[in-house]
Order: C-alpha cells, then structure tokens, then sequence
C-alpha cells in the first residue's frame, strides 16, 4: 500500500513519525546514501582520469582540461567532496561484505550483532577517512 | 512508492487531555492515537496518566486500566494477554511489539507513546486492517503439499529435520515485523513482508513437503521476496525473537542454489 496514492477514506498509521530508529536501519539507509553519491563521485573521477590522458602542451604545461579539474578538486569545496566520497567508499565497501556475509553464510543475522556491525561500519568509514587525509596531509 | 510524509487525512493533532487520577501515588504519562470512524476528521495524540500503583506490569494492563477507569471507548484487540495470540500487536515507544509482554518499565521516556502498527489503514483507535497481511499469508500456502500418496500413520520426519523448524514455527502472526519494514510500507501491496516470508521458509525446508519448486516460483518476482534489502527492523522487533530477515536470506539462497 503506497501512500501516494493513499484513497482509503481511513487514516494511514503514522511510520516514521512514531518509528525510533536504531543502528541497522541507518546503516541500511546509509547504504542506499553512500550508493547514489558514490555513482554521481565516479562521473568526477572520470573526469580527472579523461584529463590525465589528455596531451600536455607543446611547453610541458598539462592540457587545460586538466588544470580545470584540478582547480576543482583542490577548492575547498572539492576537498569537503572528496572527504566525503572517502568516506563514502570505506562505508559502502565495509557494508558491502557485510551483504556479502548475510547472503553468502548467512553471519551476522543476530540483532544485537548486526547493530554492533553497524557501529563498526559507520566508525570504519570516518576513522578510515580520516586516516586517509592524514596519510595524504603528512606522509 | 515512497512517502515519507502522512496523507492529508492522517496527519495527527493533538487531542484531548484526560485528568489525572485522584490520589495518585505513581503517575507516568500515555500518549495514545486516536481516531473513529463516527466522529471522523484527523486523528489524534490523547494524553492518560495512569497510576501505576493500581496497574498491572505490562503495557496491555495500561490499555485495560484506561479502558476500565479513564475512558471506555478506547479500542485495541487483545485475547490471550500471555503472547501466543498476537492480537495486541502495536507500536509502543517507537517499536512494534504485543503489548501483553512488554512491560511499561521496559520503555525508556517520561511519556509512553503507543500508536497502531504503522502504515495501515486505522479502523478505530489501535485496531489496523490487517486484510492483505493475511491474504498475503495465504499467498504462501502455509500448510503441508504433497504428491505421494499418504501413508498409514503420520509423515515421519527425523530430530534434525524436525529442529530445521526451530525458530520458524513459533510465529503467532502479530505482523509486528512486516508492518516494521520501510520496505513494507512503501511496497505493501507487491512485496510480501518478513512474516509472510518467514511461513513461507517454514514450510521450503520442511522435509516432509513435496512443494518447494512451486512455492520458489511463486515468489519468483521483482518484489514478492527480493524487496528486503536486510534492513533487519524484523529481526530487531519480534515479540518472540525469531529472525525473519535470516530466512529471507535464506530463500534468497535456495533460488540460487536452484538455477546453479
């Protein structure tokens, strides 16, 4: 029963108005989030290895489709971005194989394990996206 | 379809203020959902105060408690009042669950908030119409097929066989689970929800049913059984503890297993 096209001249029971979320439904949501950011990050990706290919000048200089992109990336606003794919990419790889454990051997199906993993997951993607920036920052 | 938002004729307002008991020793707040077909219009978040001192444990005892001394025409479905008969399901606290085994000191809050099971049509207070749940319960054929004639005395399964139905068997069909799942409340009428799936596993992996190539077709469909995306609010609500995403995965494991 879709509530878009709600007919019935009965009220529908509120869900999410009432509904106290918990670990496993935000990192399910979260999937679906890091999924569809991570699809429209790949086109910038794309774009930065296009340009790479690209031809230098005849002085040496990158090719000017190349310093584009650069100059994107390097704004503040593109590093937040790219932050956050990082962050994006560590989330939906770990919660990847934990799909791959459900559907595979079936692991992890207890409640009280899924919402740990959950936990895991989310502190995986930030730690790990932090650790990332350090690496690139002083390394 | 997704709608996070109510339809127009479901968005609550705040209703009516019952008074508090006199000489009260122990009073906790209840806010319950309100709505009759009669009076009509939106329905309502009525707020009770209950002396606990005078109530029994469970939540089920504040419904009976109100229903007793505050107002009569509250409704909700109750029978065994011991958890094996799944009438009191609802949303209490946020989570569904059966009101007869959830104690009101389980749910964290100063106030207690008890709703119908989500996303259903109401047809009067806590009373959901549960019509296609249970048409989709008989969509799976919860009962024993087969094709070999019968023998003399019953159909002989071995202890392991029979313990393959550990965990499965107890489902009392509160539809606390498939009226938990965000799947379920967007894709209701084509996906046919944890509890459903659940009986429908019940019954795959019994040893002594001849049906299962039929019954792995018949939830061969974009939406009857792949619409669970392991969001697991099935497993985290059951009154009973059983875990009906487990199964799911489980079915999603024999349609493999059966192409491959």
């Amino acid at each position: 029963m879709s509530s878009g096209d709600w007919t019935d001249p009965r009220p529908m029971s509120p869900h999410l108005q009432v509904w106290k979320p918990h670990l496993t439904m935000a990192a399910s949501i979260t999937q679906r989030i890091t999924g569809v950011a991570l699809y429209f990050g790949t086109f910038l990706i794309t774009a930065w290895v296009f340009a790479l290919a690209m031809p230098a000048k005849a002085d040496g200089a990158p090719a000017e489709c190349y310093t584009v992109i650069e100059s994107i990336i390097s704004s503040v606003f593109g590093q937040i971005l790219l932050v956050l794919w990082a962050a994006a990419v560590l989330f939906h790889l770990a919660n990847g194989i934990r799909h791959l454990l459900w559907d595979g051997p079936h692991l992890g199906f207890e409640p009280k394990t899924a919402s740990a993993w959950s936990a895991f997951n989310y502190i995986f993607a930030i730690v790990g996206a932090a650790a990332i920036w350090f690496a690139a920052a002083y390394i | 379809m997704v709608q996070l938002t109510l339809p127009r004729n479901s968005k609550l307002v705040t209703g009516k203020t019952w008074p508090k008991p006199e000489g009260a020793a122990k009073l906790k707040k209840f806010k319950i959902y309100r709505y009759s077909p009669e009076e009509g219009g939106q329905p309502r978040w009525d707020t009770f105060w209950v002396d606990l001192t005078k109530c029994g444990p469970m939540v089920l005892d504040v419904l009976i408690y109100i229903k007793n001394n505050v107002d009569p025409s509250l409704a909700f479905r109750r029978s065994c009042r011991e958890g094996v008969c799944g009438s009191c399901a609802m949303n209490i606290g946020g989570n569904n669950t059966i009101a007869c085994t959830k104690g009101w000191d389980e749910v964290a809050g100063n106030t207690i908030t008890i709703a119908p099971l989500p996303h259903l049509p109401v047809v009067r207070d806590l009373v959901p119409d549960l019509t296609n749940f249970y048409a989709q319960h008989a969509y799976v054929q919860p009962f024993l097929k087969t094709d070999t004639p019968e023998p003399e005395k019953e159909w002989k399964q071995s202890e392991d066989q029979r313990n393959e139905l550990n965990g499965l068997y107890e489902c009392i069909l509160c539809a606390s689970c498939s009226t938990s799942c965000p799947s379920y409340w967007w894709n209701g009428d084509k996906y046919l929800g944890p509890a459903a799936l659940l009986q429908a596993y019940r019954w795959l992996i019994d040893s002594r049913d001849e049906a299962t190539g039929e019954r792995l077709d018949d939830l061969e469909d974009p939406f009857k059984l792949y619409r669970c995306h392991t969001i697991m609010n099935c497993a985290q609500v059951c009154p009973k503890g059983l875990n009906p995403a487990k199964a799911i995965a489980k079915i999603k494991h024999m349609m493999v297993e059966r192409v491959s």
